[in-house]
């Protein structure tokens, strides 16, 4: 069949008039899910998993795909009003986000968000229309050694996410992969820094820890000095962006656009470096890397395509090959069981209906959240009028019942109290909390994928620098690494010239 | 639609003023029943959950609810369980683990045998023995020589520590009197990846996860752990037929917390029985590679004589091996 | 004070590198190492540890005759004790007493830590907030807790 008959026939299935309504239900639920923190797509799309029982297989779908791609654009929301991030991607959009919210600048943040987020998830739509058979192929190249090199890689280059010390941030780095060890290991089955509690044996939650050195850290920031005064009074200058603002965000969207699409393939994990790879090379092109920490747009337009690029592309091992990339795709794949369709190569060409239609309802949804989105975003701002101190007792409920409702787990909420504590007197000392998340998802990967390695190489090492893409890829992190150590080496000479003289 | 609304609201109602003190058995259940399935949503135990779930729904006239509490493969929502109010409201709905978990774990909160009340067998999903498309033996004669003269160069794939592609891995090692090199994942997506990709040799794990790969030639097929050929794949000989001593299915079971009154169990029984027979589940069952227990098995002395059965084999065999989860 | 010559942030930091970095690493130690084969348990945070603790000595020593410049550190207490206890006390007891007795009191005890809320305007928001998850969390979502938990008796 043709590109063009299928895509009609996908968007015959898309526009029929319940199709589009479970679309608009998904991506509304969605938007309303990720704005909320804690509860994201995988405890909403597990908890409406029976509710979808009675709807044709299309619409069930198309309904929960619209929940796991709007809940990307929600999660943006809430990590730049209040500096909440529910997901490692929104970890990134907080940085710079929340800043920009700071200065009063929420409403091209969130403009941004949603305008780069709506590119992105169309280029990576088209990617999965068109090119989606043989860009599954390729990503299965991508071997334990692969994706080692890879997460080396993405974490030597994110040392750009910090704009204090470099040292600071190397510690939060390995901070933040050691915790990611805490849980059983998976290879022994050994229980790891636990303390003898069961409930840890499956690991830290990362909503937790987000939340806790994140939100509840900056809670306790803001109720230190009050003094009769309101922490957050912004003075909202405008809604839009400016042409300037424009000029800024488009060479960010698309670098991020690609590097979402193509990081989002890889069923590995590769999704979960989109956002930080994305920032990383914003902060590396830009002229200004200074203003980086302190409400940069590029922070902002960068990472939030990735995301949603990879977000989109994430579904490409999906639907040609029937293998999850992450939990919520797992979810998608008990979803299309429950439906009684096995997920599989033959869906492409047993399912045609099915698979264009839900190609086709993506791009539909995306549209659908950006009208939806752009006129809250004036909503989302007067939410920033309510007073900080009704606000806040707000984000640290929200904050507790999100995490506990995830597993029923109160070791989860704990958890939030501990890195609570943890960030602020870290973030009070000169730290910065994004690497330490950063070390936190990518830490058990890393540990996974080196280990993996040597097992099927039989202890020999060699093997990442005899396998190209491996070799390609460590190679590109040693130059990150001169790169980025070059010009403070430069400066030291001319110092120690200067002393000498 | 209207007398749904009374029901929700008066569940609603029931649940906010929670007046579950004494509930006689004959009006259960009153309020609606969680189902705690101990593994992450979307895979095959939580599917199997879900479609029981929704069955049973409508015979109790109550909702039945799925929760996921993953973790500590599988334990934490056990052991949950095991110290749940024995009312009725609180089911566990557990696999195979159930059996493996008492010689897996050395220090387990629960025991399997004394702190619950089985309700009955549901299904038993069969496992494939499958490779990587371009791996060198044809049939499983040729696979059974061929591990057994390359022994540790060969790679072995499984969802981690409990699950039952490791279990299958040690029964097929047992049986051929050698050792694979064994690779954990994190859980069957990733190992099946791998699988495709051509990164690893060989995995054994359940129909459902298998059956659309085999299908479309992804991988390669060599024979089904069950008695009987499978329905969606004839062509593919059992492990007997091949002459391989090796027999293994993922039996999955609900149970109530021990002490449950006898009457619940026997309402949750014929409930189960009922939702066994029903259609979508069978057809839902068909696809997954599987089918219903019938109902003498879906009876709390089958389950009972299962579980001690399974607990004492698995012992042996995973001592021998010596693996253990902490 | 020899302290003075010192910059407390890289002091303090860097201190927590090294007692995090020694903790895991320590810790690693009763695991198994392994093999480059087979690595253990042990292997990885073994080695983060040590890297983590050589990082935090070098971090603490780089604020060596740089004292502090920016304000000093004022934490809130009364802010730190009530939203801390705030999160524990809803893990501790979200279970036994039941979804809105714990929303409430979480509420109006968060929202005590700031000076600026009287305890009527606790009182209210607490009102609020209840009402409003109740209806987002419960209602909506359908999130499985109990409204009153069994240790009210009922």
């Amino acid at each position: 069949m043709d590109m063009i008959a299928s895509l009609s026939l996908g968007f015959s299935v898309a526009l029929d008039p319940m199709n589009i309504l479970y679309c608009f239900i998904g991506v509304l639920l969605g938007t309303l899910v990720g704005v909320l923190p804690g509860i994201g797509p995988t405890a909403t799309i597990a908890m409406l998993l029976p509710i979808t029982f009675s709807l044709s297989p299309a619409g069930a779908l198309i309904m929960l795909a619209g929940i796991y791609y709007g809940a990307q654009y929600g999660g943006s929301t809430t990590a730049i009003l209040i500096n909440l991030p529910g997901e490692s991607s929104s970890a990134v959009t907080a940085i710079d986000g929340y800043e920009m919210a700071k200065k009063g600048r929420a409403g091209p943040a969130l403009a941004t968000a949603a305008l780069g987020s709506f590119f992105a998830g169309t280029v990576g739509t088209l990617l999965l229309a068109f090119f989606a058979p043989p860009l599954a192929r390729a990503a299965l190249n991508f071997g334990a050694p692969e994706y080692f090199a890879l997460i080396v890689l993405g974490l030597l280059m994110s040392i750009a996410l910090a704009h204090g010390s470099i040292l600071k941030a190397l510690g939060m780095i390995v901070l933040g992969l050691l915790l990611g060890m805490v849980g059983q290991d998976i290879y022994t089955g050994q229980p790891r820094f636990t303390m003898g509690v069961r409930e840890l044996y499956s690991g830290l939650n990362f909503v937790s820890v987000a939340v806790g050195v994140f939100g509840v850290a900056e809670i306790l920031r803001n109720l230190e000095n009050e003094k009769g005064r309101d922490v957050m009074v912004k003075a909202v200058k405008n809604l839009w962006l400016t042409k300037d603002d424009f000029k800024r965000i488009i060479a960010p969207v698309l670098r991020g656009t690609a590097l979402g699409s193509v990081l989002g393939i890889l069923p590995g994990g590769g999704h979960i470096l989109a956002s930080f790879a994305s920032y990383s090379a914003e902060k590396r092109l830009s002229k200004h890397p200074e203003e980086f920490g302190h409400g940069a747009i590029e922070g902002v337009a960068g990472p939030e395509s990735a995301n949603n690029a990879a977000a989109q592309t994430s579904f490409i091992p999906l639907m040609t090959l029937g293998i999850p990339a992450h939990p919520v795709m797992a979810l998608m794949v008990g979803a299309f069981i429950l439906q009684g369709i096995t997920p599989g190569p033959n869906v492409i060409n047993d399912q045609p209906a099915l698979f264009w239609g839900i190609i086709a309802s993506m791009w539909i949804g995306n549209v659908m959240l950006v009208l939806l989105n752009l006129p809250l975003i004036g909503l989302w701002v007067k939410l920033l009028s309510i007073p900080y101190r009704a606000l806040f007792p707000a984000i640290v409920l929200f904050a507790c019942i999100g995490c506990y409702s995830i597993n029923q787990n109160i070791y989860d909420v704990y958890a939030i109290a501990f890195f609570g504590v943890l960030g602020y007197v870290l973030m009070r000392f000169g730290c910065e909390p994004a690497p330490l998340l950063l070390g936190f998802v990518l830490g058990p990967l890393l540990e996974e994928h080196l280990r993996r390695a040597m097992i099927i190489s039989r202890g020999d090492a060699t093997v990442f620098i005899t396998r190209p893409i491996s070799a390609t890829l460590l190679g590109l992190a040693v130059l990150a690494v001169v790169i980025a150590v070059l010009p403070s080496i430069r400066r030291k000479r001319k110092e120690v010239f200067v002393e000498d003289d | 639609m209207n007398k749904n609304t009374v029901t929700l609201a008066a569940s609603m109602l029931a649940a906010g003023l929670a007046f579950s003190g004494t509930v006689l058995a004959q009006d259960y259940p009153t309020k609606p029943i969680t189902v705690v399935v101990p593994f992450s949503a979307g895979g095959p135990t939580d599917t199997v959950a879900r479609l029981i779930a929704e069955v049973m729904s409508q015979d109790l006239g109550q909702q039945v609810v799925v929760q996921n509490v993953g973790g500590a493969g599988g334990t934490l929502g056990a052991g949950q369980v095991a110290t749940a109010q024995a009312d009725g409201y609180t089911l566990l709905l557990h696999h195979i683990g159930m059996s493996t978990a008492p010689t897996l774990y050395r220090s387990l909160p629960y025991d399997p045998t004394v702190d619950f009340a089985p309700i009955g067998l549901i299904t038993s999903v069969p496992m494939t023995l499958v490779a990587k498309k371009d791996f060198e033996p044809t049939t499983l004669a040729e696979l059974m020589d061929y591990i057994k003269a390359n022994g540790e160069n060969v790679t072995y794939a499984h969802a981690g520590i409990g699950s039952a592609s490791q279990l299958c891995g040690m029964l097929l090692m047992d049986a051929l009197d050698t050792q694979m090199t064994t690779v954990p994942y994190q859980g069957a997506g990733p190992a099946m990846t791998d699988i495709i990709g051509g990164q690893i040799d060989m995995i054994c794990d359940q129909s459902t996860n298998t059956t659309s790969q085999i299908q479309a030639g992804e991988v390669k097929a060599y024979a089904v752990t069950t008695a009987a050929r499978l329905g969606n794949l004839p062509d593919l000989p059992t492990t007997a037929e091949g002459g391989l001593d090796l027999q293994i299915g993922v039996w999955h079971g609900l149970y109530a917390p021990a002490g449950t009154d006898a009457a619940i169990i026997t309402k949750l029984e014929a409930a189960l029985q009922k939702a066994l027979t029903d259609e979508t589940v069978i057809s839902r069952f068909a696809e997954l590679g599987t089918v219903p227990v019938t109902a003498a098995e879906a009876t709390p002395a089958a389950l009972t004589e299962l579980l001690t059965s399974q607990i004492a084999l698995w012992k042996g065999v995973i001592e021998a091996a010596g693996v253990y989860a902490d | 004070m020899a302290v003075s010559y010192f910059s407390t942030k890289d002091l303090v930091s860097g201190g927590i590198f090294v007692v995090a970095g020694a903790y895991f690493a320590l810790e690693a130690l009763t695991y198994e190492v392994g093999t480059a084969f087979r690595m253990g348990p042990g292997f990885m945070p073994l080695f983060l540890g040590a890297v983590l603790t050589g990082l935090g000595i070098v971090v603490a020593a780089g604020g060596w005759k740089k004292p502090d410049t920016d304000e000093r550190f004022t934490p809130s207490w009364r802010g730190i004790g009530l939203i801390i206890g705030v999160v524990m006390f809803f893990g501790a007891t979200i279970r036994g007493l039941g979804f809105v007795p714990v929303v409430f009191v979480s509420s109006f005890a968060a929202a005590l830590s700031s000076r600026l809320n009287s305890p009527l305007f606790a009182v209210l928001l607490a009102i609020t907030l209840t009402v409003m998850c109740t209806l987002i969390f419960v209602i909506g979502l359908g999130m499985s807790v109990p409204w009153f938990g069994p240790w009210l008796g009922m």
